[in-house]
């Protein structure tokens, strides 16, 4: 295997090289060479989110509802307080905030037209557009750069169903909740990865 | 109701009445003190609860309403933090380039100058267009129409800044604050690794603002919310922010609600200044758990250390946000009121409850006294009465009309008054005629008494003789008014020994002895025997005063009640009859001797009487053949006599040398066989000896023998020459026997009785001096022995001579000595 990966790496630097000496101006810039060899970010965005999905299904089907279910625990919005297991929705809210403090640059968090709290209301006038869209079409995420300053980003916005009755009922009976007749497997939200350019 | 002390008999120390009146108070008062303890106790429990649980719920109230408060403040900031042109400068600011060398020397020079406090630099920040923008959100023209910024909230914010991504000072309305802030707590904590989170400072003192604060530091994030572009940072003062949410809630006198953190400080009390802690640190881990509750703890936390209810409850959502997380710090909301205060009613209700109860014990005294003078005048009547009847004094009946059972007493004493009355006039008749019937025995007891001629003492136990009849004073000279009583001795005028020996007597009973006087008699005596040791004199009871020789008498009298047991004396003059008696002794002395005399006499006459013939026969014979022969037979009647005073000689000889030693019994039966056989003509008689063989008795040899040749010249001249001598021997525990038995014709059974008896024969004259057995007897008898006869008429008759065996251990040694010592005697004898 290793001798395989070398191999692979000194043929790729040999190109690199050649092309170089070869090429000139009539090759394209070092980036785009690598974002042409690379994997585009959407690609990425998409992976990331199947990941997040998968996480929070099986913690929401194989964790809280079997918790629940046995009476053992059970899932709760002060969860700190409570001694209890967070949301679903918490708990992808926590694991974003985990994967930003860990200084990597990707982010995602969710948001939604009608959230509970004003911070996960949309930033930005392109998500509230997405959240619009994907309303009506939820299958395709709307993907996109951004820029803050001179800072540019991608974002892919993945649209976000009820998937777990927790979610309807949460939503539905919270004070601060401004839509209060979701139902199972309506589009809440969605699901916002914001991957770095630079 | 007073009581004469003369009829008192002894000092009661508890009257009925006082017994009466505390028994009704014991009554009241203890269902009243346990009821009371208990109740107060109970109510205790159940203030202490409710207040507990009132507690908890107005701690959760001021801790909602507390959070509430806070988190319109955060969101206040939190919306100058979404100012598009606060994000868009300090996006601006972070893209900007900031390491190159002349960005650095002028922020070198601009934080010096700002700390020197030049006006330029200053107001280049303080009066800079993002510094108005604060001030304009900070006054509340931003803020949604309708909707006021308290005027407290406003004044409490003592500072207001905004640093960008570096932590560099950007904007500043209030206090002027630092140029740097990229070390502080508070800026890390809100910048979180450009993550951004909301930082709530605890509690503590700004010297800027000399005044205790909390900080809320809100991250400004970028436009993307992708990651934070700066800080919004806000100083409050503690204590002006709280107080009039804190302030307003008191109730009673110091009921009040205060506002800690988890360290115990205090951030809002209308009591406690703020920023001091809790005075009881133990007291902080009881109220700061991160669920509502309340709990008695054992001090205020106030400096009081009383029980004290306090309920408490953390406010959650700025909990959250204490220090970054809720881990990190908390507050509560700390709700207390005075223990005297809130357990005043139920001290109030225990106060008036006391006041009323003694007011009942004291109207349940007075009842009492009430009720116990009218249940004890009658019964103290009864008791007065009562000592009457005690004393027969009681003349008038008692006059009670109480209507009940005392009424009904009294009325059963009158007739047991009658009744005792009554019944003591028949009995006092009957005392007297049995004193008369008593005098009459005693006096025909005396005449008795008086009549008898023998003098009659009765004597107590401390000697002192207490009656004397006539017959006594008569002996004794006493005068008939001779004052009794007076002491025994000086009644008798005895000498010492027989004083000495009375007193003994007297004190062991003086009956014990007449008895063993009497079992003495009943030995028969011997009348050859020698008298002088058998009887001392001193035994009998008898004692000499002057020449009178009296017997006397003990006897006991049963004790009369009351009184010690009377010993009796009588007394009986027998001097003359000891004088008859020694007249019959001397005549039954003289009696025998004279049958003994004749005995002799005759016994030794016949053989003389032949002697006498025979010599004269002799003296004319001329054939020499026949004088050999009256020869012989002169020898033969020499012999009888000789034989005959041997016996005699045998009875009454002086026993010399009662020393016994051990001898052997076979060998001297053996030798008193020899004696016999060369005295008598046993031609006929056929010995069988069945002998033990070894026995061996204590005894003198020579003496033995005598009486073993006694009893066997008995036995041969029992059998008249014929028949079966059987001498036996044997030897049993310390006991050696030897049984001489005939085939004689016995002894009849009216001689048993008197075969012992001296000169006792039934043998024709002069063939036994009928001293024999006699002889033999006292022999055995001196030896320790005994000598049993016993006969079967026609069959023969069996002698049994039971003598004392040498103990076992003497063994062979004394053997040898003592059998070399009987050779010489009995050799000496059949010579």
């Amino acid at each position: 295997m290793d001798s395989i990966r070398v191999t692979v790496r000194i043929a790729v630097c040999a190109f690199v090289i050649v092309g170089c000496l070869w090429g000139g101006p009539s090759f394209p810039p070092a980036e785009e060479a690598l974002g042409a060899e690379g994997i585009p970010p959407d690609k990425v965005a998409d992976y990331i989110h199947a990941i997040l999905e998968a996480n929070r299904t099986i913690y929401t089907t194989s964790i809280v509802n079997r918790l629940q279910e046995k009476g053992l625990l059970s899932a709760t919005e002060h969860w700190e307080q409570d001694n209890t297991l967070p949301l679903p929705a918490q708990f992808l809210q926590h694991t974003g905030r985990i994967v930003a403090e860990s200084g990597r640059g990707i982010r995602f968090r969710l948001i939604g037209l009608s959230p509970i709290y004003q911070r996960n209301a949309p930033a930005t006038q392109f998500e509230r557009q997405a959240l619009e869209t994907l309303r009506k079409r939820p299958e395709q995420p709307v993907t996109g750069i951004v820029t803050s300053g001179k800072k540019r980003y991608f974002q892919a916005i993945y649209a976000d169903r009820a998937v777990s009755p927790v979610c309807v009922s949460c939503h539905n009976t919270h004070p601060l909740s401004p839509k209060q007749d979701f139902k199972l497997n309506d589009v809440m939200g969605a699901i916002a990865i914001t991957i770095p350019l630079e | 109701m007073s009581t004469t002390p003369s009829a008192a008999p002894r000092k009661t120390r508890w009257g009925l009445k006082a017994k009466l009146i505390v028994s009704m108070l014991v009554v009241g008062t203890v269902p009243l003190v346990i009821g009371l303890g208990m109740a107060f106790w109970q109510g205790s429990r159940e203030i202490r609860d409710v207040s507990g649980e009132s507690f908890k719920a107005l701690a959760m109230e001021a801790a909602r309403k507390l959070d509430l408060l806070v988190a319109e403040e955060i969101a206040q900031t939190a919306r100058m933090a979404n100012d598009p042109a606060i994000i868009s400068e300090l996006e601006h600011r972070r893209d900007t380039p900031q390491h190159h060398r002349g960005a650095a020397v002028e922020t070198s020079d601009f934080e010096a100058k700002w700390a020197a406090g030049e006006p330029n630099t200053v107001r280049s920040v303080m009066e800079n267009p993002l510094s108005a923008l604060l001030r304009e959100y900070y006054t509340g023209i931003h803020n949604a129409p309708g909707q006021l910024q308290p005027q407290i909230v406003r004044a409490s914010t003592k500072m207001l800044f905004l640093t960008d991504v570096h932590g560099l000072l950007v904007a500043a309305i209030g206090e002027k604050p630092e140029l740097r802030h990229d070390r502080t707590r508070w800026w890390q904590g809100a910048y979180h690794k450009a993550v951004g989170r909301l930082f709530i400072e605890d509690i503590h003192f700004d010297k800027r603002v000399n005044a205790y604060v909390f900080t809320i530091s809100v991250p400004v994030m970028d436009q993307l919310r992708y990651e934070v572009v700066g800080v919004l940072h806000r100083v409050i003062d503690a204590k002006e922010f709280f107080s009039p949410a804190t302030h307003a809630i008191r109730f009673g006198k110091t009921g009040h609600v205060m506002l800690i953190d988890s360290n115990g400080l205090v951030i809002s009390c209308p009591i406690l200044p703020t920023g001091v802690p809790l005075s009881d640190p133990n007291l902080v881990p009881l109220v700061t758990p991160l669920q509502p509750g309340w709990v008695q703890a054992s001090s205020d936390g106030h400096g009081g250390r009383s029980t004290s209810v306090i309920g408490f409850a953390p406010l959650p959502e700025t909990s959250r946000a204490t220090n970054g997380s809720i881990e990190n710090g908390s507050w509560h909301t700390f709700v207390w009121q005075a223990s005297d205060e809130i357990f005043a009613p139920i001290q109030h209700l225990f106060t008036w409850v006391t006041v009323f109860g003694t007011a009942g014990l004291l109207l349940l005294a007075g009842l009492g006294y009430f009720a116990a003078s009218r249940i004890v005048t009658p019964v103290r009547k009864l008791m007065q009465a009562a000592r009457a009847i005690g004393r027969g004094e009681l003349k008038t009946p008692i006059d009670i009309r109480s209507g009940d059972e005392l009424e009904e007493l009294a009325e059963e004493f009158n007739r047991m008054n009658q009744q005792l009355n009554a019944a003591f006039a028949g009995l006092t008749d009957q005392v007297e005629l049995k004193t008369r019937e008593v005098q009459a025995l005693q006096q025909s007891t005396d005449h008795i008494l008086d009549a008898v001629s023998t003098p009659i003492f009765l004597i107590d136990a401390d000697e002192q003789v207490r009656y004397v009849n006539r017959a006594a004073r008569e002996s004794f000279g006493m005068r008939l008014d001779q004052s009794l009583p007076m002491p025994f001795f000086d009644v008798l005028p005895l000498d010492s020994p027989a004083r000495q020996r009375l007193r003994q007597e007297f004190r062991g009973d003086g009956t014990a002895h007449a008895r063993e006087q009497t079992s003495e008699r009943k030995v028969p005596r011997d009348p050859l025997a020698p008298a002088g040791d058998q009887e001392p004199s001193d035994h009998r009871p008898e004692f000499h005063i002057g020449s009178r020789l009296y017997h006397y008498q003990w006897f006991r009298l049963p004790a009369r009640p009351g009184q010690e047991p009377v010993i009796g004396l009588v007394l009986r003059d027998t001097t003359d009859e000891s004088r008859l008696h020694d007249q019959l002794v001397q005549a039954e002395k003289s009696g025998s001797l004279g049958v003994l005399t004749a005995g002799i006499g005759h016994e030794l006459n016949n053989p003389l009487f032949g002697i006498i013939g025979l010599g004269e026969a002799i003296q004319e014979e001329q054939s020499l053949e026949r004088a050999k022969a009256h020869a012989r037979d002169i020898v033969a009647q020499g012999r009888r006599m000789a034989t005959v005073i041997r016996d005699f000689a045998g009875v009454t000889g002086k026993e010399e040398g009662d020393q016994t030693v051990p001898v052997s019994l076979e060998e001297e039966t053996d030798r008193a066989l020899a004696i016999v056989q060369s005295a008598s003509d046993m031609k006929n008689v056929v010995v069988k000896k069945l002998y033990g063989g070894g026995v061996r008795v204590l005894a003198r040899p020579d003496q033995l023998q005598q009486a073993l040749a006694n009893l066997i010249t008995n036995a041969v001249q029992a059998m008249k020459g014929t028949g079966t001598l059987t001498l036996t021997t044997a030897w049993s525990d310390r006991i050696g026997t030897v049984t001489i038995a005939d085939s004689g014709p016995g002894i009849p059974k009216q001689h048993l009785s008197k075969i012992f008896d001296p000169f006792f024969t039934t043998k024709g004259q002069g063939e036994g001096s009928g001293l024999g057995l006699t002889v033999a007897r006292r022999i055995i008898r001196k030896f320790g022995g005994e000598l049993r006869i016993e006969s079967d008429e026609g069959r023969g008759t069996t002698c049994i001579v039971t003598l004392p065996a040498p103990p076992a251990a003497s063994g062979e040694d004394t053997w040898t000595p003592s059998a070399s010592q009987s050779e010489s005697p009995s050799a000496r004898l059949s010579s």
